[in-house]
């Protein structure tokens, strides 16, 4: 009888395990699978790139999720927000960020969703609106945030932090609009960035390491279309984005790069397709999940799209009263390279070093003013000029400037007119080392192995009149 | 007391023992840990250390295992079979590729190169690296009937037109032995590049190429110069020297099938810019050099990589029969590269002078003529086509196998299993990840790529730690450095753990440091796997020349030849004592230049110094004389300004004998590698 009771004990706890198991993976698979994607009621061809509206800042706006194979299963996840959108998923598959506005008028801040327990948490708390937010390797999170009376001139600035909201680090320090970033293999960040200082630029692609060093051009369309979705990268190197051109009525088309060669390498997906799409993302099947409308007249619903036919596949939801876009998949997924900070806080300046002003692309040598040889060049900040300085014999030179202050260099010949206009805003990370080749050189040119004359006396302090740094000195090794 | 209760209380006194001293029993491996890696996250594993670093005894035997590591490789003229190196083993295998299997293992010398093949496929040509000969094979069979004595470190075979003389590419004496295979004697020694490799005849039968790992050795901020040697296959007579700017690591050569190009692949590093970022191709790139074969031949340099994407590592190189296709083993990136040859040709022909300079830095450019990157097993080495061309063989070095890559549509066709060891010990990851450029940035270099064959690669680089311009430092040797901690010039990793930890990825690699296990397994290699060649050119046997005697009694004085006592602190025995002739402490030598922040730099160990210039921390010496001659006029790096030029001479010699102290041990295998094969 004794061995009866044991056995029933072991039996019954052996039931609640197993049933523990069960429930968890049961919960675990709740989610899994599932599409997860922005509705917006009104949907703008017009979009501001300087300062986000009707582009970024989506009055009621929804996010939703469903299994694709069972339109019943739509839900809505953001029904306590007055708008929501710029849905991602963490790397583990178990989290959702997104950008959520609780009242009309109110701040847009980044939100965490756990879909386990489907509790949501408030991550940024800014006097400013933060959006488009995205997972960062190693427990933080990258978003655009709105920089009202900046000293940078900046109209959106990226920041980080980590997951629970502490430790906020801006990263991005020009007189330029970021959006969208969206976090790169190799472990850099994406950003659709377009100047606003002095003059507004189109967006471009930009990219820069997770401390904002190392900050450089990824792609530039060469023509009047604009990038006009976060770009994604599939796991085979392809990086798709939407190009359109509301000025000329250009509905979107599906880009994609290869990040091997990202400057080169754009083609059209989809070129017998009339319509538009609005948002792109590859799906791990090698297929593309995309936002796509046949008319002006019709609601963007998400398609499946066959890369290698250019070709629609199927319908994956419509919906009369909204449109659809910004879909991701609730999955696990590779997590990117983790990349370590030459940054030190404690260090207040940057050292930036050119191999020789007088090396261009073949565009610039057009552009320049003079065929004279640059002698000089000029470093320009916001407000005023912070110095002129003499390149050495062989075009180089190396200085030392004020970390996260941007500036910008345009060459002069030995009398000081100018020879080539400003290149693109820089900024150095503090402790952060940067060097280029030339002045608007071509984007894939190495470095002829030579060393800078420049760099066999100390640097020249930026702006001139500071001849002392009066910082740490640091040995980086 | 009932037994139950005794038993109870015994287990519950030692659980509760336990409980007591596991926090400071935890503390004290925690704090030991966090030491000896530097890092406060490590995982507390006495394995890490105490077991997989084990060089010896019975728990190294148990842990470690004995790999094949195939090189290179030769393909019958039939097409049935192969012949591999098997460099780890020192065997040479003989495959045969219809059952994809090995049929005969072949004992050959110590640390096995390059195997070629008589055009009667009589018998195979073996060069033993270590061993300072070249084996000739039977391959009727299968035995080793003639051992010809070699220059120091025979590496690429070249066999003469005719058959009756081979050319061997001396890696270690940089010079190049010609053997009469008729007699068997060297009857020439020709002048080579430093660190000759690769070896090639052109198809006509009259020209012999050599290539060089090295570059000449020229002061800091001289243009880098590497040289391709060019014989006379008939004369036997270097007939120029071309210089390769800015370029090394020339592995292999190759001809066109019409004889009108030759091929190498190469490494072009960036040692003379500050080392400040990898983005955009800062720290090395990757290509191959197009030398024509005409009076005044142009010598173009062509990337392989890409503006995101590099190819580390580029080791040998082939072009198929028909001239159309070039395969090249990118062995840091675990591929092969297909190139289209007339694409080659047409940016030769089309393009001017100063398109053919930019070329040579532009990443762009491959777009133009790479067909497809096909991803093999670890490390592809030596690679072999079929006669017909139509299957590519790939030695997969870390891998222990054969590679099969159809050469029509570009794929794996199969592998061959060479039969190495199953399990892949912590120290063979280690080595594949020493060997592998995934833990660089974008893939650019790996630590082979700096350190070959474990050594160094020669060049001194501008690490610039304080400012750009500041600390230029000679490459150090990675052989044999387990024991003889701290690492870096100046010191300051007391382990090789803090070495490659974060502080490696931040300065260096620039992208996600290795992992704990990842850290592991190469500290493991890194202290167990890693031997010094033999010095078989200045003390083969242990045996001390008069000069090198004269010399150890120089090296180890404690008076001057004025009878003044030399300071204690200031004799070379007491930096540099054996076995490892480091003292493993910092010192001032009087050699700080303005540009250096460190006044004290690290003791270097001595063994094998001859392989290793230039010397001094910034490499400021080209030669081992030039320490004392140039920069030793002070006598603060020892008292040599008492010797005569030959005393001078004599403790050279006696520095140049200095050896692994392995080869002190009387083991089989230190024997066989350590006396000449009669």
């Amino acid at each position: 009888m004794k061995h009866v009771k044991v056995l029933i004990l072991l039996f019954v706890m052996l039931m609640f395990v197993v049933s523990g198991i069960l429930l968890v993976s049961c919960k675990d698979k709740s989610m899994k699978g599932m599409i997860v994607f922005t509705q917006v009621p009104e949907y703008s061809q017009y979009k501001n790139y300087q300062t986000g509206d009707s582009w970024r800042y989506v009055p009621q706006a929804r996010i939703v999720a469903l299994y694709p194979d069972k339109p019943t299963s739509f839900r809505l996840l953001t029904g306590d927000f007055y708008s929501a959108r710029s849905p991602e998923i963490s790397y583990d598959g178990r989290f959702m960020i997104f950008a959520g506005q609780l009242k009309q008028n109110g701040l847009w801040q980044i939100w965490e969703l756990e879909f386990e327990s489907m509790e949501k948490r408030q991550v940024t708390y800014f006097q400013e609106s933060c959006i488009d937010p995205a997972f960062l390797p190693g427990g933080r999170i990258v978003f655009s945030k709105s920089m009202a009376f900046d000293s940078t001139g900046a109209g959106h600035a990226l920041h980080t932090c980590n997951l629970d909201g502490t430790d906020v680090r801006r990263i991005t320090f020009h007189p330029n609009a970021d959006f969208t970033p969206t976090v790169l293999s190799d472990g850099r960040i994406l950003t659709i960035s377009s100047q606003i200082y002095p003059e507004k630029e189109c967006p471009m692609l930009m990219v820069l390491r997770t401390d904002g060093t190392k900050y450089d051009l990824y792609y530039k369309d060469e023509t009047d279309e604009l990038i006009c979705t976060r770009p994604w990268e599939s796991e085979r190197g392809n990086i798709y984005f939407i190009r359109s051109n509301p000025v000329k009525g250009e509905t979107g088309s599906i880009f994609t790069i290869h990040r091997n060669r990202p400057l080169h390498t754009c083609i059209k997906l989809n070129n017998e397709i009339n319509g538009s799409f609005n948002a792109v993302t590859p799906l791990k099947s090698g297929k593309l999940l995309v936002s796509y409308r046949s008319s002006d007249n019709n609601k963007y619903a998400l398609y499946e799209f066959d890369t290698g036919t250019g070709q629609l596949g199927k319908l994956i939801y419509e919906d009369p009263k909204y449109s659809s876009m910004e879909a991701v998949v609730v999955e696990a997924h590779q997590q990117p390279r983790n990349l370590p900070s030459e940054v030190d806080l404690q260090v207040k300046t940057g050292l930036l070093m050119c191999q020789d002003i007088n090396i261009m692309d073949e565009q610039s040598m057009n552009a320049v003013h003079s065929q004279k040889k640059a002698s000089q060049i000029e470093v320009l900040g916001l407000d005023a000029s912070l110095g002129i300085m003499n390149v050495k014999e062989d075009g180089s030179f190396y200085l030392k400037a004020m970390a996260d202050k941007p500036f910008r260099i345009r060459t002069l010949d030995k009398n000081g007119k100018v020879i080539s206009e400003p290149c693109t805003w820089i900024w150095l990370r503090p402790n952060e080392r940067r060097g280029c080749i030339g002045c608007h050189e071509d984007r894939e040119l190495v470095p002829e192995n030579r060393m800078p004359l420049a760099v066999k006396k100390s640097p020249v302090i930026i702006p001139r009149h500071i001849t002392l740094a009066g910082e740490k000195e640091i040995e980086l090794e | 007391m009932k037994k139950v209760y005794k038993i109870i209380l015994v287990f519950g006194t030692i659980l509760l023992l336990g409980l007591i001293s596991y926090s400071p029993l935890h503390k004290l491996a925690r704090n030991h840990v966090n030491y000896i890696t530097a890092t406060e996250d490590h995982p507390i594993s006495c394995n890490s250390c105490h077991i997989y670093n084990q060089k010896s005894g019975p728990v190294a035997k148990l842990i470690n295992a004995r790999y094949l590591s195939p090189l290179n490789l030769a393909v019958s003229n039939d097409g049935k079979k192969l012949y591999v190196v098997a460099q780890e083993a020192n065997l040479l295998l003989v495959v045969d590729v219809n059952r994809m299997k090995v049929i005969k293992k072949i004992r050959v010398g110590n640390q096995p190169h390059t195997v070629i093949l008589d055009r009667e496929e009589r018998f195979a040509y073996i060069s033993n690296q270590w061993s300072d000969n070249v084996m000739v094979i039977n391959l009727a069979g299968y035995r080793v009937t003639d051992t010809l004595n070699t220059g120091n470190g025979p590496a690429g075979l070249a066999l003469s037109a005719d058959g009756k003389s081979l050319f061997v590419a001396n890696s270690y004496s940089s010079d190049i032995s010609v053997l009469d295979l008729q007699t068997g004697e060297e009857v020439k020694r020709l002048n080579a590049g430093n660190n000759p490799a690769g070896a090639q005849m052109s198809p006509d039968g009259k020209t012999v190429l050599i290539t060089s790992r090295r570059a000449l050795i020229a002061p800091y901020s001289k243009p880098l110069l590497t040289e391709l040697t060019v014989i006379n296959a008939t004369t036997r007579r270097v007939t120029d020297h071309i210089n390769i700017e800015s370029a090394y690591m020339m592995e292999n050569v190759v001809f066109t099938p019409s004889g009108d190009l030759a091929l190498v692949a190469l490494v072009r590093p960036k040692n003379l810019i500050p080392s400040i970022q990898v983005e955009g191709g800062w720290m090395m790139t990757n290509g191959i050099g197009i030398i024509e074969q005409i009076p005044d031949g142009r010598v173009v340099q062509l990337l392989l990589d890409e503006p995101d994407a590099y190819y580390a590592d580029p080791s040998d190189i082939v072009v198929t029969p028909d001239g159309k296709k070039v395969f090249v083993s990118n062995s840091g990136v675990d591929c092969i590269s297909v190139l289209d040859m007339d694409s080659i040709r047409s940016i030769l022909s089309e393009s001017t002078p100063e398109m053919l300079r930019t070329f040579a830095n532009h990443l762009g450019v491959s777009s133009r003529f790479v067909i497809k990157r096909i991803y093999t097993g670890s490390n592809p080495k030596g690679i072999s086509l079929s006669p017909d061309g139509k299957k590519l063989y790939v030695a997969e070095h870390l891998q222990d196998r054969i590679a099969i890559i159809n050469t029509e549509n570009l794929e794996i066709s199969g592998t061959i299993d060479l039969g190495g060891p199953r399990r892949i010990t912590v120290a063979r990851q280690g080595r594949r990840l020493l060997n592998n450029a995934g833990h660089t940035f974008q893939n650019q270099y790996s630590c082979y790529t700096c350190h070959p064959d474990a050594h160094e690669d020669g060049l001194v680089y501008n690490m610039a730690s304080r400012d750009m311009g500041r600390n230029v430092t000679n490459t150090m040797s990675l052989r044999d450095i387990g024991e003889i901690p701290p690492y870096k010039w100046t010191g300051k990793n007391h382990s090789i753990y803090k070495q490659d930890g974060i502080r490696f990825s931040t300065v260096l690699t620039r992208t996600e440091p290795f992992n704990p296990k990842e850290l592991d397994a190469l500290v493991a290699y890194i202290i167990t796997g890693i031997p010094n060649p033999p010095n078989m050119m200045f003390n083969p046997y242990g045996r001390l020349t008069e000069a090198q005697s004269r010399g150890k009694i120089i090296f180890e004085r404690t008076h001057d030849a004025n009878g003044n006592e030399i300071p204690v602190s200031n004799r070379c025995i007491t930096c540099h004592p054996a076995p490892f002739y480091t003292n493993k402490k910092m010192a001032y030598v009087g050699t700080l230049s303005e540009t250096d922040d460190s006044l004290l730099f690290d003791t270097p160990q001595l063994n094998n110094i001859f392989a290793s210039a230039p010397y001094l921390h910034d490499g400021r010496a080209e030669t081992l004389e030039e320490i004392w001659t140039k920069y030793g006029q002070k006598d603060k790096h020892g008292v040599v300004n008492d010797l005569t030029k030959n005393q001078l001479n004599d403790l050279v010699e006696y520095l140049k004998s200095l050896r692994d102290p392995l080869y002190e041990k009387r083991i089989p295998e230190v024997n066989r590698a350590a006396f000449k094969f009669n």
